[in-house]
């Protein structure tokens, strides 16, 4: 019985850990698959996100569930700017250099956002914070269960949107091939912005995420998680978003049980050691063909 | 004096070596000294970094190699009592062969997979250094590293200073000479196109892994070098922070060149003191990232493509004169 409880407490803390991947890395897979560009600072979108709405939470006291719509809001408009001044100059240039200007951009965003909120350790009480659910042993936080429905309604508000909407269906064409989109009329450039501003979008709702669970931040933050979102759309297969999603779930999950099992300091690391294993086992990813 | 290529390569390198081996004159002041150490470490732990992306492959997790180099140095110099400077190239083969394990992983990976890859290597190296490898290392704390001379021999930091200035000249000469070699034109032709290289003959993967090796042994010689330097090694060696500078250093500077390493750690590093003077703190960091975006977005070819830049801009300017006039020979 103890044990098992142990048990699904880690499951349920790599399914909250998950959700959190999910979003950064369905964020990076919609910039990706549009553009084919490789944004390694996209943790740095998470943390500004995570700022936003901390900043407004402390300032106006509102439930920052709600918050999460304006962080976005914000992050689609500095998302259009970064994409319209960094990375069109250099598209096609290819992927290193689109490597290399993300470093600039890390610098920038974490110590931009350091001159602005100093760079300590900080963090965030929920509304909910001493409010738990029984689930079978379990007591598990209203947050994190807030925090899963969050997750799944703009994961479906995203897919709606795609399936649905002129703009989705004009950035799936370009995604599938840029040239033809071109050529049926559809204006690449501007899906481009969109879609940058989308994934950085989706980076602030799980910045807000991360902060509304208590989670510590610092202008630092974001690095690590945004490499491990790549990990995961490698692991789940570039440009497929339901790769990411399950990628996202094994990797939280993955995360938790090393860090019950081998202590908290392999948390990291042992993300790290799957990609690696699994690149040398199928260098595509798990469930992706496609080359990137 | 025209300014063609060759003069331009011919005369920087005769004033680099000439400033280089000056400064100790020209400067009583220590701190000086120790910046231009510091600096020379830089600048080989660059061409390090220089030299894999040569071969078309961008590490993001250089830093592992920096710290196995510091740390397999330190703990042999120490256990077995030998010098420091027979200890330095023992850490460094170290970190060729790690680089070279390292490397068989990415061989046929993307060229950003590896990216990633190295990135978490990095990572991973250092969650081990702190928690498997602890009693060795010292885990969070560090240990001390004796000095490549130590203090009591009398002009102890004149010594060492040109020590480590005939390294960084030999690191240099090397990388020139491989550049130059068949095995440098090898690692262009798999970074311009892997296929044709493939049917001239040339095999990818073993030049590919040779180039992480080279690049490993080079970046664990200049680690071991700051380490001996500085006197004490912490687990921080291997932060993103120091894998990230050689990229900056190499791409102001002008990536896949040999100059470009030396000019870009030369030119930023007056850069970072200079702002450090009036007092930025994380302001210094938004600077170089701006340079750095600037750089790749309008001078792709880093600053030793500047003179041919300013050349050809110089060209333009004339050709939009007025008809009649006579163009300047060039």
């Amino acid at each position: 019985m103890d044990e098992f409880s142990i048990f699904l407490q880690i499951i349920f803390w790599g399914l909250y850990a998950g959700c959190i991947y999910i979003l950064l890395a369905t964020g990076l897979n919609l910039i990706f698959g549009v553009m084919k560009v490789v944004n390694f600072a996209h943790g740095e979108f998470l943390m500004i996100g995570a700022y936003i709405t901390a900043t407004v939470f402390f300032l106006t006291g509102f439930n920052p569930f709600v918050i999460l719509l304006l962080s976005m809001v914000v992050l689609v408009g500095i998302g259009a700017v970064v994409e319209r001044l960094c990375f069109r100059p250099i598209l096609g240039t290819g992927k290193l250099n689109e490597i290399f200007l993300s470093i600039g951009l890390i610098y920038i965003f974490q110590n931009g956002a350091a001159m602005i909120w100093g760079d300590a350790w900080q963090s965030v009480k929920s509304p909910y914070e001493s409010m738990t659910v029984p689930i079978g042993p379990l007591s598990v936080p209203l947050d994190y269960i807030i925090i899963m429905v969050v997750t799944a309604a703009i994961l479906c508000g995203l897919f709606l949107f795609l399936k649905k909407t002129t703009i989705g269906m004009q950035m799936r064409a370009t995604s599938q091939n840029r040239k033809g989109a071109m050529l049926v009329g559809i204006d690449v450039e501007r899906i481009d912005v969109i879609s940058f501003g989308l994934g950085c979008a989706l980076a602030a709702a799980a910045g807000t995420l991360w902060v509304v669970s208590g989670q510590v931040f610092n202008p630092y933050m974001g690095s690590i998680p945004a490499v491990k979102a790549f990990a995961i759309i490698i692991l789940g297969g570039l440009g497929s978003i339901p790769g990411a999603i399950i990628g996202g779930l094994l990797m939280g999950l993955a995360e938790n049980g090393a860090a019950f099992l081998l202590g908290g300091i392999w948390k990291d690391a042992v993300s790290f050691i799957i990609l690696i294993v699994v690149l040398i086992i199928r260098p595509t990813g798990l469930f992706g063909g496609k080359e990137g | 004096m025209q300014l063609t290529r060759e003069n331009v390569t011919m005369y920087g390198t005769i004033a680099a070596l000439l400033i280089g081996a000056a400064i100790p004159f020209l400067t009583d002041n220590m701190f000086i000294v120790n910046l231009a150490v510091l600096m020379l470490i830089s600048i080989i732990f660059a061409s390090a970094w220089n030299l894999l992306a040569y071969s078309g492959q961008g590490s993001l997790g250089h830093a592992a190699f920096f710290g196995i180099g510091a740390y397999a140095s330190t703990i042999i110099a120490v256990k077995f009592g030998i010098t420091p400077f027979v200890t330095i190239f023992i850490g460094a083969a170290v970190a060729a062969i790690i680089g070279i394990l390292i490397g068989l992983t990415c061989v046929r990976l993307k060229e950003w997979f590896l990216a990633m890859v190295t990135f978490g290597f990095a990572i991973i190296v250092q969650t081990l250094t702190v928690s498997v490898l602890a009693p060795m290392t010292g885990g969070w704390d560090g240990i001390p590293s004796p000095r490549l001379v130590s203090p009591s021999v009398p002009g102890y930091q004149l010594i060492e200073y040109y020590a480590i200035l005939i390294i960084t000249i030999g690191a240099i000469v090397a990388i020139w000479y491989i550049m130059r070699s068949k095995v440098g034109l090898a690692f262009l032709a798999i970074r311009e196109n892997e296929t044709e290289a493939r049917a001239a003959g040339v095999d990818p993967v073993r030049y590919r892994l040779l180039a992480f090796g080279i690049s490993a042994f080079i970046a664990g010689v200049a680690g071991a070098l700051q380490i001996h330097h500085i006197g004490y090694i912490t687990p921080e060696l291997y932060g993103v922070d120091n894998s990230f500078w050689p990229i900056t250093y190499v791409i102001l500077g002008g990536l896949g060149t040999l100059a470009g390493p030396i000019v870009g750690t030369v030119v930023l590093t007056i850069i970072w003191e200079g702002l450090k003077e009036t007092g930025l703190t994380f302001a210094r960091y938004v600077i170089i990232g701006v340079i750095l975006i600037l750089t790749i977005i309008f001078l792709p070819k880093g600053l030793v493509s500047l003179p041919e830049q300013v050349q050809e801009w110089v060209k333009r300017r004339k050709r939009k004169e007025p008809e009649g006039e006579p163009v300047a020979a060039g």
